[in-house]
């Protein structure tokens, strides 16, 4: 017995059919063109959140007021109770607002909306390159001075070329000298000084835009790094302390942000893929069906091979090498599809945007989304092809 | 007759079809032996029981009672592989509607039942082109059945049914679907392939073709009524 022989005919069949071949198949190269896609993306998506995170300094932490509680007002955080912080709370070096908004910023003759928050010096981050000038520095703090860092985002958006370093950028009714122009950033989406188009000093920031106003959040740099947790309680027990009453505060740090962003792109993956696998659910039903049809339409066929000697099994293997070269045919095109359509995402988008290349599992995502396939289609290949397989010859033979 | 000559030996064979209550005796006790080399027409009104009989000739059925021996050995109590085993090493069928594969060349129809026992392609090929050269359609073997005659599918069919070297060639209505000319034609080569040693039973309405035989057994209502050699031969 001959498997390539098999397989063989089954594809001559096949291509004896092409419309309703690539009809039946469409299901299964959806599915798993959509299951390889789907895991292909969250991978370069997570992968590039982590490395965004992974951007970010290690020293660094979060903290807010918790949304629900009794008493909003008393919790609210101000500058004055993150500038007593570095002195009170063991392994804080330094608390600043995240505040920033979104105003009309002019360069020359260009006036554009850009994004204006409070910044601080470099060590709250740990690897964001400097094109152009320098960053702010403890000085520009201490003193509030009238300077700014954009990024070269921003620089674009003002059309500003070449190095703009001493010039002056108009923010609302204030004047900035431009100290510094950002890198390629890697550090897009948590409130570092990338984060934002233009960063002045936060001192400078909560005098001219902020004034007294309640805090939404605060940065947190810490001396030493590997006592996160503790530093973490430690502040908000502080908080706890000098606010007074019944007040709560939570805090996030790389670990919990990347915890929770891989817990969403985990559950969002799974949903997808999940609804990939009920199409290839569907897709082995349409497969079922059209085997059965297929079936039906060649019983005089399978009377004769039968009549002529074929066993059971041999038939049996016919039809179910036929559902599988049907399958392999669709998981074929399906993985050309997926690859192609998750490499053209990846790399488009995700990579373009978040500047991070995430390690793909191409192998991984390719293997479960044909194995899937593989396995649907076995299982509702078997049913026609015993059908065909114990088929009685005399009747199949007298089947019009 | 020495039993080792014997093709079939079918000793009392009865076959009763069950229809829910009613039951449909379409064979009542068949007892006959057709010797190797044989050529034999079987006759009989429409429901006499020509195609059941040749349904358990070809081992495609079993007798509900009795014995049928191909061969030289017992076949009615065998299991369905067993029987397709039989079917594909020992028996030969030509139909009356030819059943080719469509979209399938003539070489690769004749070729089917050697695939199933498992030959080598080019073994497979040669052997079929052999036959399909022996049926008189050397120049044919790439058409596929949509493409010839139906006289020349009949050959195609015959080739088939030879190119396994059968102990027994059964033909139901061989000429059924064709006109008296090709009929003749396909006639004169079962004769021919006669002449050569092979032994066929045919199932046959038409008085002419069944001249062809050198015996035809006659059944009615599930019984053999006449049984005689022919002036043929
Ligand atoms: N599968 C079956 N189930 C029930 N009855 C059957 C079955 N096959 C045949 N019969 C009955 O058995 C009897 C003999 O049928 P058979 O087909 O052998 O006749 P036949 O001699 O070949 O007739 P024809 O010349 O019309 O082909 C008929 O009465 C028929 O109705
Ligand atoms: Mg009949």
């Amino acid at each position: 017995m001959r498997l390539t022989q098999y397989f063989a005919e089954a594809f001559a069949v096949l291509a004896g059919n092409k419309i309703r071949t690539l009809l039946t198949a469409l299901g299964l190269i959806i599915g798993v063109m959509a299951v390889i896609a789907i895991q292909v993306l969250g991978a370069g998506m997570s992968g590039a959140i982590t490395g965004i995170l992974g951007a970010f300094s290690d020293r660094t932490f979060f903290v807010l007021p918790n949304q629900q509680q009794a008493d909003f007002t008393r919790a609210a955080i101000r500058l004055s109770d993150l500038q007593r912080a570095k002195y009170e709370v063991p392994n804080v070096v330094e608390a600043i607002p995240a505040s920033a908004q979104n105003l009309r910023g002019s360069y020359g003759h260009t006036s554009r909306r850009v994004s204006v928050g409070a910044g601080t010096d470099e060590r709250f981050a740990a690897s964001t390159p400097i094109r152009y000038g320098r960053k702010l520095d403890p000085d520009d703090i201490t003193l509030a001075r009238h300077v700014c860092v954009i990024t070269q985002k921003a620089a674009v958006k003002l059309r500003i070329t070449g190095d703009p370093t001493g010039g002056s950028l108009r923010v609302g009714e204030h004047r900035y000298r431009i100290v510094g122009v950002l890198g390629a950033s890697t550090e897009g989406i948590l409130p570092g000084p990338a984060a934002y188009d233009v960063a002045i000093p936060y001192t400078t920031y909560e005098r001219e835009f902020a004034r007294a106003r309640a805090i939404v959040f605060a940065r947190v740099l810490m001396d030493d790094p590997s006592k996160v947790t503790e530093t973490e309680i430690a502040m908000q027990n502080w908080l706890k302390k000098v606010k007074g009453g019944r007040v709560e505060y939570q805090t996030f740090d790389r670990k919990s942000f990347s915890k929770a962003i891989d817990g969403i792109f985990g559950a969002v993956t799974f949903v997808v893929a999940l609804i990939g696998a009920v199409s290839l659910l569907v897709a082995g039903i349409g497969i079922l069906n059209i085997m059965l049809v297929s079936v039906a339409e060649r019983t005089r066929e399978i009377g004769l091979r039968k009549a002529i000697g074929a066993t059971r099994f041999q038939v049996l293997l016919q039809f179910f090498i036929e559902a599988l070269a049907l399958s392999a045919f669709g998981c074929l095109v399906g993985m050309l599809l997926g690859v192609a359509i998750g490499a053209f995402v990846n790399g488009q988008f995700i990579v373009k945007l978040s500047g991070i290349t995430a390690p793909i599992p191409w192998a991984r995502s390719i293997v479960i989304a044909t194995g899937f396939a593989t396995v649907v289609t076995l299982a509702f290949g078997t049913y026609p092809a015993w059908r065909a397989a114990t088929l009685d010859p005399i009747e199949a033979l007298r089947y019009e | 007759m020495n039993d080792s000559q014997r093709a079939i030996d079918v000793r009392d064979v009865t076959k009763t079809y069950s229809l829910g209550d009613v039951k449909v005796e379409a064979l009542r006790g068949v007892t006959f032996t057709i010797a190797r080399g044989e050529y034999v027409a079987i006759m009989g009104p429409s429901g006499s029981g020509k195609s059941t009989l040749m349904n358990l000739l070809g081992c495609l059925d079993r007798p509900t009672t009795g014995q049928y021996f191909l061969d030289g050995s017992d076949v009615s109590t065998l299991g369905d592989d067993q029987l397709a085993a039989i079917r594909l090493k020992k028996l030969g069928f030509v139909f009356q509607g030819f059943n080719l594969l469509p979209r399938t060349s003539a070489l690769k129809n004749v070729a089917l039942p050697l695939f199933y026992a498992g030959i080598r392609a080019k073994t497979r090929n040669a052997t079929a082109a052999d036959q399909l050269r022996e049926v008189g359609l050397g120049d044919r073997m790439d058409h596929k059945p949509s493409e010839l005659s139906g006289g020349q599918q009949q050959r195609v069919a015959i080739a088939r049914a030879l190119v396994n070297d059968p102990a027994v060639v059964l033909a139901d209505e061989p000429t059924g679907n064709l006109d008296s000319q090709t009929s003749e034609e396909i006639m004169a080569l079962f004769h021919h392939l006669n002449d050569g040693g092979r032994t066929i039973i045919m199932v046959t309405h038409d008085e002419d073709v069944a001249g062809h035989a050198r015996r035809i057994i006659r059944l009615r209502d599930g019984r053999i009524v006449d049984d005689q050699v022919t002036g043929k031969g």
